[in-house]
């Protein structure tokens, strides 16, 4: 199933200690100094490894052992510090952690890519940027500069997780997987960059950290689209969707006042009101088909409905359920990490936009790694807009996961080809 | 002669026969006009005023603008005459329904259309830097005109959603309904549009805001807005422009009439010729001028898409642009010949409201590019 040459291994049980993660960033002290030591001296070796792969055609064994205990090390101190695994990492850089690597042996590669490593990482590292962070790009200081600073996904998991582990001594899977998802990509970015492998990073969530949990959410998005993308509609996306924003602007101001009239009503009857719940489960159908539209993550025009199976990037919505009284008075105040969350997903979301137009307007098809990144983002809003909208009670899930099979309908299995997330 | 008196008794000729007469009326009833009818103006001799090699580079400069213009216009009926062809293929992009389909092919026609004529306007931004007349970047330019496309974009979206709507219920008739939808649209923006005038504040000067009071209670107005335009950053060229009516009327003064280079009795016959404009209802005069275009272009439309089932189906959608475009084209005569109309109305009235011919002729002859 995973076929890349680097892939990301987990063996962490999710146990955290409270103590351990209360002081969690000055324990890393020590680690993240030794890291920078590190970098300087891969940065002097790395031109050495560059000169010698043109000439040679692929990176020698000695280099390349020192620049995979490099990456992994790396891994492994970020995992540590973002509260991706529990014990302290070896100053080696050796195998053996929860959150671990394995990287293929040097391979022959192609001259011309390493003779312009440096800049066609540059998609890549903008995606570590929306991941895991500027800081922990190759471009975290020019980054930083034009105001793309952030925690990324990894910062944001992490900060949540750090008052869970503090409180309760756990790691909530969905924060772990984002947490592990974010530092596979940059593991692979790196890896690329420092010429261990010659694969291009794949930004696929799905494929990113071994066995992903199977959930039955009940908002849960189902993605059927067929990655070609027709460059004249992608070369205007960001304008065509304008109707779409217009109206669905207009039927946000009504969503809000549903909201709070579904609020009240919950709160009272313990369960939302069936054309509350039907209205505004059409809203977040919609919303996630204009958002789909507008990211590239699906190609064909909305339709400005919000009707269920009319859109190849699909939100399923199940019926309305009881919810806790308690959870639902203090809504808005529980959604607020999900809403930290979303806002970080919205940043992946906007380089996925970017990296997919690109991709769109030249090949005419939108990379499959960056399409289901798009659709894991825009699920976890989806889910985060639905959680506050009392659409559901189920707390957004943070990491990437997959739904149960479904059985297509007949006209699915005609016409479509299998779901991939 | 049996067979014409047979057809002109037909219910829909006499429905068109009736329709013509009151269009007729309406044209009459809105050129209308102020100035005497016994004024017989003389014959300008330019050269009066403007040096030799002044009028040969405004020549220069305009037959080369009116040249792209005809090109760029060659251009666009030709793309848009492609895409009536084959712009129904583009349906295959689309998940929304009819009309949202009808909307996307809407707005592709003009996206089309403004990836053909980018050469032209930047050619035209060329042209115009050469003379000193814009100061504006070739990138600032295709980002502007890009993301103008973006309002473009909405309009079409409405329009269609509006037209296609109405030809799913009423079939061949939604035009019926649809023109006059559109005409009262057209009324509410004219209404607002002052609101939406960009970089603007309003008139500060106080010796021009009292005699533009002045001028305002001569010509019979009250409370109308003057405000003054930001526009140095972009272009050099003096302008005004009059807006809204009723209680929105306002006269928008650009920055760079302002400078140094106009007198203030240049200015004054300036506002005095906008109010006029305002006093003459001329923004509501223009909506009746669309009803007039519009009313029968809708009918055209719905007749020339009945080969494509009729505006109901979205595959009718370019060819609707297409017509559109076309008929809008062949009225752009006719509408330049009532915008003069206006234009020497309102300066008839600046004129006998200033008693100042003198800077009405200063503000023409500053008014010119610089040579």
């Amino acid at each position: 199933m995973n076929e890349r040459p680097v892939r990301l291994r987990i063996s962490d049980d999710l146990m955290r200690g409270h103590g351990s993660v209360f002081f969690r960033v000055w324990f890393a002290l020590p680690f993240l100094l030794w890291l920078g030591l590190w970098a300087t001296a891969a940065f002097f070796v790395a031109i050495a490894n560059w000169g010698l792969t043109l000439v040679l055609g692929y990176s020698p064994a000695r280099l390349h052992r020192f620049f995979e205990r490099f990456v992994r090390y790396t891994t492994h101190v970020y995992a540590y510090l973002n509260l991706g695994a529990e014990p302290l990492p070896s100053f080696n850089g050796k195998p053996g952690y929860p959150i671990d690597l394995d990287i293929d042996p040097p391979a022959r590669q192609n001259r011309w890519t390493v003779a312009f490593r440096f800049i066609l990482v540059i998609p890549a590292m903008l995606l570590v940027t929306a991941l895991v962070g500027s800081g922990s790009s190759a471009y975290g200081f020019a980054s930083a500069q034009v105001g793309l600073a952030s925690a990324g996904l990894v910062g944001t998991a992490a900060m949540l997780g750090w008052f869970v582990g503090v409180l309760r001594g756990r790691m909530p899977r969905g924060l772990r997987d984002l947490v592990a998802y974010g530092l596979s990509y940059g593991a692979q970015a790196w890896a690329y960059l420092l010429l261990l492998t010659g694969s291009y990073p794949s930004s696929d969530p799905l494929t990113a950290i071994g066995p992903l949990a199977v959930r039955n959410d009940p908002v849960q998005l189902e993605a059927r689209d067929e990655l070609r993308r027709s460059r004249l509609t992608v070369f205007f996306r960001l304008l065509l969707a304008i109707p779409h924003l217009f109206w669905l602007s207009l039927w946000g101001i009504a969503a809000l006042l549903a909201a709070i009239a579904n609020w009240v009503a919950t709160l009272v009857a313990g369960i939302s009101p069936r054309p509350l719940h039907r209205f505004l489960a059409a809203y977040l159908r919609y919303q996630l088909h204009v958002g789909a539209y507008l990211y590239l993550v699906g190609n064909p025009f909305p339709g400005f409905a919000g009707d269920e199976r009319s859109y190849p990037i699909e939100l399923r919505v199940a019926g309305r359920e009881r919810q806790n009284r308690w959870t639902v008075l203090f809504r808005l105040l529980l959604a607020l990490p999900a809403l930290l969350v979303a806002a970080a997903y919205g940043s992946l979301l906007f380089v996925v936009a970017l990296l997919g137009w690109f991709a769109g307007l030249v090949t005419g098809r939108m990379p499959l790694g960056l399409r289901n990144a798009g659709a894991l983002a825009l699920r976890y809003t989806a889910q985060a807009y639905g959680y506050i909208f009392l659409v559901t009670g189920s707390y957004p899930y943070s990491g990437p996961c997959l739904a149960p099979a479904r059985p297509p309908t007949t006209t699915e299995a005609a016409t479509s080809p299998p779901p991939v997330a | 002669m049996r067979r014409i008196t047979r057809r002109l008794s037909r219910p829909t000729t006499l429905a068109v026969l009736a329709g013509a007469a009151l269009w007729v009326w309406a044209a009459h009833s809105l050129w209308s006009t102020t100035v005497p009818g016994s004024l017989h103006l003389p014959d300008v001799e330019p050269t009066r005023f403007f040096s030799d090699s002044f009028l040969e580079r405004t020549a220069s400069y305009s037959r080369f603008l009116e040249i792209l213009a005809l090109l760029a216009t060659l251009t666009l009926l030709g793309v848009l005459a492609v895409y009536a062809r084959r712009g129904h293929r583009l349906m295959r992009e689309s998940a929304a329904g009819r009309v949202g389909t009808g909307m996307l092919l809407g707005m592709l026609g003009f996206a089309v259309v403004w990836l053909a004529e980018v050469p032209f306007g930047l050619i035209a931004v060329w042209w115009q830097r050469r003379y000193d007349i814009s100061h504006q970047s070739y990138v600032a330019w295709v980002f502007e005109s890009f993301f103008a496309l973006g309002s473009t974009f909405l309009f079409v979206s409405v329009a269609l959603a509006i037209a296609m709507g109405l030809a799913g219920v009423l079939r061949r008739w939604w035009w019926a309904v649809a023109a006059p939808l559109f005409v009262g649209l057209s009324l509410l923006f004219t209404f607002v549009s002052p609101y939406f005038v960009p970089n603007a504040a309003p008139l500060r000067d106080p010796v021009l805001l009292a005699e533009a009071r002045a001028v305002e209670r001569i010509e019979g107005l009250s409370d109308t807005k003057l405000v003054v335009q930001n526009v140095h950053r972009f272009t050099t060229a003096p302008n005004a422009e009059a807006a809204g009516f009723g209680p929105t009327r306002t006269v928008v003064l650009w920055d760079t009439l302002l400078d140094d280079e106009f007198s203030s009795a240049e200015i004054r016959v300036v506002v005095a010729h906008e109010l006029a404009h305002l006093a003459h209802n001329d923004p509501l005069k223009f909506v009746g001028w669309l009803a007039l275009f519009l009313v029968p272009a809708t009918a055209l439309i719905a007749r020339l898409t009945r080969s494509r089932g009729g505006l109901a189906r979205p595959e009718a959608v370019p060819v609707a642009l297409f017509v559109l475009v076309a008929l809008q084209l062949l009225a752009t005569p006719l509408l330049n010949v009532v915008s003069r109309h206006e234009e020497a109305a309102a300066d008839w009235t600046a004129l006998t409201v200033t008693r100042d011919p003198a800077a009405e002729r200063g503000s023409c002859v500053d008014w010119q590019p610089p040579a």
